[in-house]
């Protein structure tokens, strides 16, 4: 009895031990990504497709490889591994015009591979439009809508009332100030590059104050630090003159390049106004941190400043140091202002109009933001 | 017809390249780019032109011995030197480099440091207080520069030790910074950034029209 159940016990040890190594040796199964799928990247050139598939959370698995055909060939591996998180990947590589399928594998801690099933053949095309920007457009029609709206309107010479600008008023006084003493007029046109608006807006008010210069017969000097400006305005000056029946009195040596470098320039101009001492100074366009150098040196030797930029970080600098600022909208109304012609003047009431419904949208935004519903906010925040 | 062509030109391709921001596909970037490039492709040519500018301007003040004429030969000696060394060996040139780092950079910065001395004089003339905006603007800046410092906060948290709410109001001067700057400072300049794109959209559209020409020299 003791005999056997010895055997017994050592039968039953034997195939436990057996079960025991055979169940411990086995690996986890590891089941391939799911939910796999190609698409044509939406809002691009057609030159990615993006894959996309569902990861699985303790599996064992440590990182994804993409593998390709093209035109139903041969699957290749493309691009590095990807981490385990990671569940979609934007295939940059495509041949244009040519169909692309996927799979997707899984890579294990013990380097064993598990494959997706393969996905439907994609070609990818370009999209004529984003629609990520759908807001963007909308309201770059409401907005030019309503600009040329009121340029329509003010063709048919209705009155625009434009509210003093007192910044813009002074450019008379200032020109007028230079003419009695007998000294120049300084315009500063900035750093920034014949592309930029703010440049383009100082350009146009320079048009305006060399007409003034040109009647007055006042020396206007222009230090320039970008040559496609310094080109422009030279031309923009001349034909002031001219227009005005001065051409004589047109100097293009007052009209000159100085330097492309930041620094260099304010210490050029700096020199400029201390040893010509102009009577006017004009500050217009787009400055960074050199503003306040200019500003503050024109200041010193008791010159009228007259500023304007829209770059709101010097806005505080310019106001303290100069008489007068434009501040930011202003610098491109002034064309309008000091032109007074009816069209340019609409366009004024259409960015109005803009404003309005600006002010509309927040107001009803945080309305509704109150009540909970925040539609609108998901809406705008969505621009891509 | 010298006015009509420009504005023509200006009209197709103001909006073509409004259009092209709307549009991924890629004849349409293309087309930016290229678009882009014909720009870039101006600038070498302007600024040889800008050059020759900057050389007569010199030559006339050392011909007309206006004041300070001696120093557009340190002008003249400054480009030849650039030229001579920068045109055959490139930028990366040791002696370029040389010279860019221990004679263009240091002046550059003395410019900018230039600029704590006039934020001083400045900042003395826009903060007496001389009406209640002043004021204000004084009491303003007095609390965004202690707030700015770390003895700003050590004297607000001595000075509230001093009352039943030290631990409620603890580092109060940044907190109150913070604030500024984050609500009417923000509202301010959101205001102003709102404005200039209002304005930037309708000087556009003025341009692409051919209402605003004077860019192209006179107003007519």
């Amino acid at each position: 009895m003791t005999y056997n159940k010895t055997i017994l016990y050592i039968v039953a040890c034997t195939i436990l031990f057996l079960y025991g190594t055979f169940a411990f040796s086995q690996e986890p199964e590891t089941s391939p990504p799911s939910n796999v799928t190609a698409v044509d990247t939406p809002n691009d050139d057609g030159s990615s497709i993006t894959v996309t598939w569902d990861t699985a959370e303790d599996s064992g698995i440590v990182g994804y490889k993409i593998l390709r055909n093209t035109d139903a060939g041969e699957f290749e591996e493309i691009g590095e591994q990807l981490d385990a998180d990671v569940s979609e990947y934007k295939d940059k590589e495509i041949i244009k015009g040519k169909e692309h399928a996927y799979i997707v594998r899984a890579i294990t801690e013990t380097e064993a591979s598990v494959d997706s099933l393969q996905t439907e053949a994609v070609r990818a095309t370009g999209q004529w439009f984003h629609s990520g920007k759908i807001q963007l457009f909308i309201a770059m029609i409401i907005f030019c809508g309503a600009i040329l709206g009121s340029i329509y309107l003010s063709r048919n010479n209705q009155e625009v009332f434009v509210r003093r600008i007192p910044g813009l008023e002074a450019v008379d006084e200032a020109i007028g100030r230079a003419t009695e003493m007998g000294r120049s007029i300084l315009y500063v046109l900035g750093l920034g590059g014949v592309s930029g608006p703010a440049t383009i807006a100082s350009m146009t008010i320079l048009g305006q104050v060399a007409r003034r210069t040109a009647d007055y017969e006042t020396t206007l000097r222009v230090p320039c630090n970008d040559p496609i400006v310094l080109n422009v305005v030279r031309e923009m000056v001349k034909a002031s003159y001219l227009d005005e029946g001065r051409p004589d009195a047109y100097s293009e040596e007052d009209i000159f390049f100085l330097t492309d470098s930041q620094f260099a320039y304010a210490a050029g101009v700096d020199g400029m106004m201390l040893r010509e001492k102009p009577a006017a100074i004009f500050l217009q366009g787009t400055f960074y941190a050199e503003s306040l150098i200019l500003a503050e040196t024109g200041n010193s030797i008791g010159a009228i400043q007259i500023a304007g930029t829209d770059s709101e970080h010097q806005l505080p600098f310019l106001i303290t140091a100069c008489d007068y600022t434009l501040i930011g909208e202003e610098l491109y109304a002034a064309s309008a202002y000091l032109s007074k012609e009816p069209m340019q003047l609409g366009s004024l009431r259409g960015q109005d109009w803009g404003k309005v419904l600006i002010f509309l949208t927040i107001v009803f935004g945080v309305f509704l933001e109150l009540i909970g519903v925040n539609w609108i906010t998901t809406f705008l925040q969505r621009v891509s | 017809m010298k006015r009509q062509i420009p504005l023509i030109l200006c009209f197709l391709f103001g909006v073509v390249m409004l259009l092209t921001q709307f549009s991924p596909h890629s004849l349409s970037q293309g087309i930016y780019e290229e678009v882009l490039n014909w720009a870039r492709i101006i600038t070498p040519f302007a600024l040889v032109f800008s050059t020759i500018t900057l050389l007569q301007t010199h030559i006339t003040r050392i011909r007309r011995q206006t004041e300070h004429w001696q120093y557009s030969f340190l002008v003249f000696g400054g480009i030849a030197i650039m030229v001579v060394v920068g045109i055959p060996f490139g930028p990366q040139n040791p002696v370029f480099e040389w010279l860019f780092n221990n004679v263009q950079l240091p002046m550059d910065a003395t410019m900018f440091s230039l600029l704590a001395f006039f934020i001083a004089s400045a900042a003395y003339r826009a903060f007496r207080a001389r009406n209640l905006e002043a004021s204000l603007l004084l009491i303003t800046a007095v609390i965004v520069m202690l707030g700015n410092v770390p003895v700003g906060d050590l004297i607000w948290n001595k000075l509230i030790s001093l009352t039943p709410w030290a631990d409620t109001y603890a580092n109060g001067s940044s907190l109150m910074k913070q604030w500024i700057l984050d609500n009417p400072n923000l509202s301010a300049r959101r205001g102003i950034i709102l404005g200039v794109s209002l304005g930037v959209i309708s000087q556009s559209i003025r341009i692409i029209l051919g209402i605003e020409r004077s860019y192209l020299g006179g107003g007519d």
